[in-house]
């Protein structure tokens, strides 16, 4: 006999392959549900890994560099000392020159620097094509500055930059360098700086080898110091400037290492973590439930198992070893399957974030995903493993009689109609009925949320918000941060802007001048001021603003800010005064114009929301604005589009009020300020032509105009919305298929474990139609209470939560459960369809074959 | 002859008030090393509720069962797993075999879950004395009644236990193979000297026995031994 020559017979690991594969359908489901479980994990895992990367990136790029540390002057033989030191990674150095203060680059600041090649890879500024400038006479530059020069971005290109060695006398001489392009790198959008390498030769001939000099910039040596490792930079800078002897030297550590960075990236990923929880629970209803199932059909199994012997601890074995079985195929596909759809998600979450967008495949996600997944379904499967592993072997062997005595007196008890025996088979297993149920129920309440979450949100009020107008064109230096607005800059000439107010099609235009003054306040303004801001408004405001309460503290003191005029008319006047921007007061249009009149700008709060006291000058009071008095008509809310912008160049850096007045009135007080912002609306069939005519104007005329579009920004929008609107449904789509197949899991095993039943049902006399409208019936009955419970959730969840959640913002709350009304049909589908098809399936086998069956 | 069972006051209750089933009422019991016990009775008289408890399938109400020198309600349910499997042979009336096993995977089961290597030329031997050594690689749903059965007694003898418990082994066998199937039994016994206690409606197969017990409403009535041959 050959066969007891055979190698080692392990019997559960032959019983777990072989049940395995004898239960193919099942684990179908099983691995499909793990897989899905693995595969929502993944993504989450990816966005949320990706966002935090592409949020540290983008911190990175904010501050210009990734080194953990910078120094703003050291001196080259300390730098030397540094670099020696065992946890220095690498050390990267700078001399600084000056700011280039070409025409073209005026609202960008392009510093003139020679930088070493660590210096440059840590500042996202190293060549990626050509190399770092080694002749006095080369440049390297990225393509922000070669664009705003108007030069092409090829090497061997002449550049001329203008530049002065003494930034605080503006008489100093200029200098102007002619340079080769010998190297060009992409810029860094995020910072308000570019660099624009020279050679170490130039620079030490411009410096003249004096470094770090009090007071000017020309020969500032700077270093950014790069350690082995991102945790207690403070302490461990200490101990490397101690070993080193260089303790009283000032350094600063990069913003994107600091704690709070890792706080905002959790804040930011939260929702990512909250999905995750969501899905655990998903995935443990549908993997708790195949298991709960199966072990429920197979307790006779286990308990023969048991009589022969088999112990708790292996009948569990079994179980946790079907359960590794599923992993082994789920996660695997699941982790890849994931993975893919982050890629494709990632762009639409990052994209909000406003960086670039970097699919991470940091193995934390694998193994973190896959680690998740497996311990999803090891807790799913716990507690079935400990009801197979506790069955009572003689019950077991009882199974059957037991089962069939409870069932005959059921059925008496609900006479004989098909629609009462259906409904006594559903709670004939409460538990799983319930689970079902609940799982079903939950998939169908997320799709009601996120659709009515994602439907609230209101692109028009949005855009209202965002822009005023069809185009909105600025002075160049109106956003210019750094060196402050020019309120007599040339940008927005009159050629420029009588062209466009006569544009064929123009519907409407508006005009917006600025100035910017000293102004005493009045008391009464002080006094609100006060009033308004409380301790909590000002530690609210002092957690991301730290200067802001100081700079307060400081006007109302000395009773002093900087006060803005705009001068509107047109667009933005009307956009402003509209009444859902009025915090106070009302407008009346025509009394304004007449000049007498001034509106005061309010706190960025929600209109409607009444306070007390708003920080600015009291309704119906008189104020003095250099020399004239104004009665206070209105309160508004700061509007974006009228009231971003920078500071006049040369205001003091003190705490600012915003006035509008009229613009007439505005011109002849201040004749000399320039048009500062202009905004024109066309009709729809110009559109095309002025936005071609706007292309071709940069292009040929001016290549540092500001123009915005109203279609652009809406499609940029639209883009985004619309792709974050596709996760949410993407996430609920997969819960919903979750729901959906435990929902056939349960039927098809609720019919399949019933075969014996269902043929002793036939033999004494059922017809097969009775029998399959029976379990029609039942089908019906999941589906009919599934969405009672759905709508009624579905009702309090869209009624009270998103009501709440999306009120304010740019949001329209609809009360909406089009997702539940478009499933009620697929769903009753559902739950006729698969019974049918059970009991096509069962008609296959003889009433005789499935009474033999075990 | 030293007893190998010993049954002392053994209950077994069901239910409550009203539904009380007293399936077992007092049983005292003392089985010898070797011997061949029937037990018979009336249809619910508690007799497959008294093979469950001498095979620690079940927990007594009241009363001890030793085998050897264990008391069964000492021991947990994984040490009863275990020494069910190594002491104890089982052959129940609807066969029990696993349907994803082959014919030899079923017999050397219990032998395996413990760990162990079945002894190839005991087990071999067993299994050319019941005739099944052209089936070894057949699943048990081919196999007919009878082969079934023959499985279940290789299975119950091929780990060596001491006691073998069969609930009514011959039940779905006509009487021909019926009687072979119990002279097999006799004759595995004898060859082992294994102790085993079977029940029976078959008046016919339990006069095949040393003695017989006649079990009515929980309690022994009547007992009949007869000297061995
Ligand atoms: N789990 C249980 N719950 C309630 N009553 C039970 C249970 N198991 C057995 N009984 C009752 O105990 C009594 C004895 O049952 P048992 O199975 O031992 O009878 P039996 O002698 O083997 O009968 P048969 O010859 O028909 O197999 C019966 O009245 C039965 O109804
Ligand atoms: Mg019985």
């Amino acid at each position: 006999m050959n066969k007891k020559d055979k190698k080692t017979f392990h019997p559960i690991l032959v019983l777990n392959r072989r049940t395995f594969h004898k239960n193919r359908g099942r684990n179908l489901v099983a691995a499909l549900a793990v897989s899905m479980t693995t595969i929502l994990f993944t993504t989450l895992f990816t966005l949320a890994q990706s966002m935090s990367e592409n949020l540290v990136e983008m911190t990175f790029r904010q501050t210009g560099y990734d080194a953990q540390v910078s120094f703003k002057s050291i001196d080259p033989e300390a730098v030397k000392k540094l670099a020696a030191h065992p946890d220095v990674k690498e050390v990267g150095t700078s001399i600084v020159l000056g700011l280039a203060e070409n025409k073209e680059l005026a609202g960008r600041q392009v510093e003139i620097r020679w930088g070493s090649d660590a210096y440059a890879r840590h500042s996202f500024a190293a060549p990626t094509t050509g190399r770092m400038p080694e002749a006095s006479n080369e440049v390297a530059l990225d393509r922000i500055t070669l664009k705003r020069l108007g030069i092409p971005a090829e090497l061997g290109e002449s550049v001329t930059l203008e530049w002065r060695k003494d930034l605080t006398d503006s008489e100093a001489d200029c200098i102007r360098s002619d340079f080769v392009l010998c190297g060009i790198f992409e810029g860094n959008e995020s910072s308000y700086a570019s660099m624009s390498w020279v050679a170490r030769t130039y620079a030490e001939e411009m410096t003249g080898g004096y470094y770090n000099q009090e007071g000017i910039i020309l020969g500032q040596y700077m270093a950014q110091v790069s350690l082995y490792s991102d945790r207690n930079i403070e302490s461990m800078m200490g101990q490397i400037l101690a070993d080193t002897g260089l303790s009283d030297l000032k350094y600063g550590i990069n913003l994107a290492y600091s704690p709070e960075m890792g706080a905002t990236a959790l804040q930011q990923t939260l929702p990512m973590y909250l999905g995750m929880i969501l899905v655990f629970i998903a995935g443990y209803l549908i993997i708790y439930n195949v298991f709960q199932i199966s072990v429920t059909t197979d307790v006779q199994f286990y308990g023969k198992l048991k009589t022969l012997g088999m112990t708790e601890r292996q009948i569990k074995k079994l179980i946790y070893g079907q359960s590794g079985r599923l992993c082994a195929i789920g996660i695997p596909a699941g982790l890849i399957l994931g993975w893919l759809l982050g890629v494709v998600l990632v762009p639409a979450f990052t994209g909000i974030l406003g960086g670039n967008n970097k699919v991470s495949l940091n193995p934390v996600i694998f193994i973190g995903s896959a680690a998740f997944a497996t311990l999803t379904v090891l807790i799913s499967c716990m507690r079935p493993a400990r009801l197979a592993g506790k069955v009572s072997p003689v019950e077991a062997l009882r199974m059957n009689d037991a089962d069939s005595r409870s069932r005959k007196t059921k059925k008496r008890k609900n006479s004989a109609s098909l629609g009462g025996m259906a409904w006594a088979n559903l709670w004939r297993n409460k538990k799983r009925t319930v689970i079902v149920i609940c799982s079903l129920t939950l998939s169908l309440v997320l799709l009601c949320g996120f659709y009515a979450k994602n439907a609230a949100f209101d692109m028009e009020k949005y855009l209202s918000y965002l822009m005023i107008a069809d185009f909105e064109l600025a002075d160049v230096t109106s956003d210019d941060y750094i060196g402050g607005y020019n309120p007599l800059g040339s940008t927005l000439g009159s050629s420029l802007t009588e062209h466009l107010e006569s544009f064929e099609g123009l519907e409407a235009a508006g005009h917006l001048y600025t100035h910017q003054f000293l102004w005493q306040m009045d008391e009464q303004t002080t006094e609100n001021l006060r009033s308004y801001y409380t301790p909590e408004v000002l530690s609210d405001w002092g957690s991301y603003d730290p200067d802001g309460p100081k700079e307060l503290q400081k006007a109302v003191d000395s009773r002093t800010v900087s006060a803005v005029v705009y001068g509107l008319d047109g667009i933005p006047l009307e956009a402003a005064t509209q009444p859902q921007y009025l915090l106070d007061g009302s407008f009346d249009k025509e009394a304004f114009a007449k000049g007498g009149y001034v509106l005061a700008v309010g706190p960025a709060i929600e209109a409607g929301e009444s306070y007390p006291v708003l920080p600015a000058p009291s309704t119906g009071s008189r104020i003095e604005l250099e020399g004239r008095n104004y009665t206070v008509m209105a309160v508004v809310c700061p509007l974006s589009p009228v009231d971003d912008g920078a500071s006049e160049k040369g205001a003091p850096d003190s705490m600012e009020m915003h006035f509008i007045l009229p613009s007439d009135t505005f011109r002849t007080l201040w004749p000399e300020n320039t048009l500062r912002k202009l905004f024109v609306d066309v009709d729809d069939e110009h559109l095309d032509e002025m936005q071609g005519w706007l292309d071709n104007y940069t292009k040929d005329v001016d290549s540092s105009l500001p123009v915005e579009s109203r279609k652009t920004k809406a499609e940029q929008y639209e883009t985004e919305v619309r792709s974050s609107a596709v996760m949410g449904n993407a996430v609920s789509v997969i819960i919903a298929m979750v729901g959906v197949l435990n929902f056939i899991n349960s039927m098809v095993t609720a019919i399949v474990s019933r075969k014996r039943e269902f043929a002793m049902i036939q033999s004494v006399g059922m017809t097969k139609r009775q029998l399959c409208s029976l379990l029609i019936y039942e089908g019906l009955y999941y589906a009919a209470i599934t969405l009672a419970v759905s709508f009624l959730v579905s009702s309090f969840l869209v009624g009270i939560v998103i009501r709440a959640m999306t009120a304010g913002g740019f949001t329209t709350f609809r009360f909406t459960l089009l997702p539940l009304a478009v499933c009620t049909p697929v769903l009753f589908i559902f739950a006729a369809l698969i019974p049918f098809l059970c009991f096509k399936n069962l008609e296959r086998q003889s009433i005789v074959e499935r009474l033999r069956m075990e | 002859m030293e007893a190998i069972l010993k049954v002392k006051g053994l209950k077994k209750y069901y239910g409550k008030g009203e539904a009380l089933v007293k399936a077992l009422d007092g049983i005292d019991l003392e089985i010898e090393r070797g011997r061949f016990t029937a037990v018979i009775g009336t249809s619910g008289s508690g007799k497959s509720t008294l093979l469950n408890m001498i095979g620690g399938l079940d927990i007594p109400s009241e009363g001890s069962v030793r085998i050897g020198s264990t008391e069964l309600s000492k021991l947990n349910s994984e040490q009863s797993a275990v020494f069910r499997r190594k002491q104890i042979g089982f052959i129940f009336q609807n066969y029990n075999l696993v349907p994803v096993l082959s014919v030899w995977e079923n017999i050397i089961f219990p032998i395996s879950l413990d760990g162990r290597r079945p002894d190839m030329d005991f087990v071999m031997q067993v299994v050319n004395m019941l005739g099944l050594s052209q089936k070894l690689d057949s699943l048990p749903n081919h196999l007919s009644g009878g082969q079934q059965q023959r499985v279940a007694i290789a299975r119950a003898l091929a780990g060596k236990p001491s006691i073998i418990l069969a609930d009514e082994p011959t039940g779905n066998l006509d009487s021909k193979t019926s009687d072979d199937v119990i002279h097999l039994l006799k004759m595995t016994g004898k060859e082992f000297n294994q102790t085993i206690v079977m029940i029976t409606h078959n008046p016919e197969i339990a006069q095949m026995a040393d003695r017989i017990i006649r079990i009515e409403d929980g309690r022994i009535v009547t007992e009949q031994g007869r000297q061995l041959a």
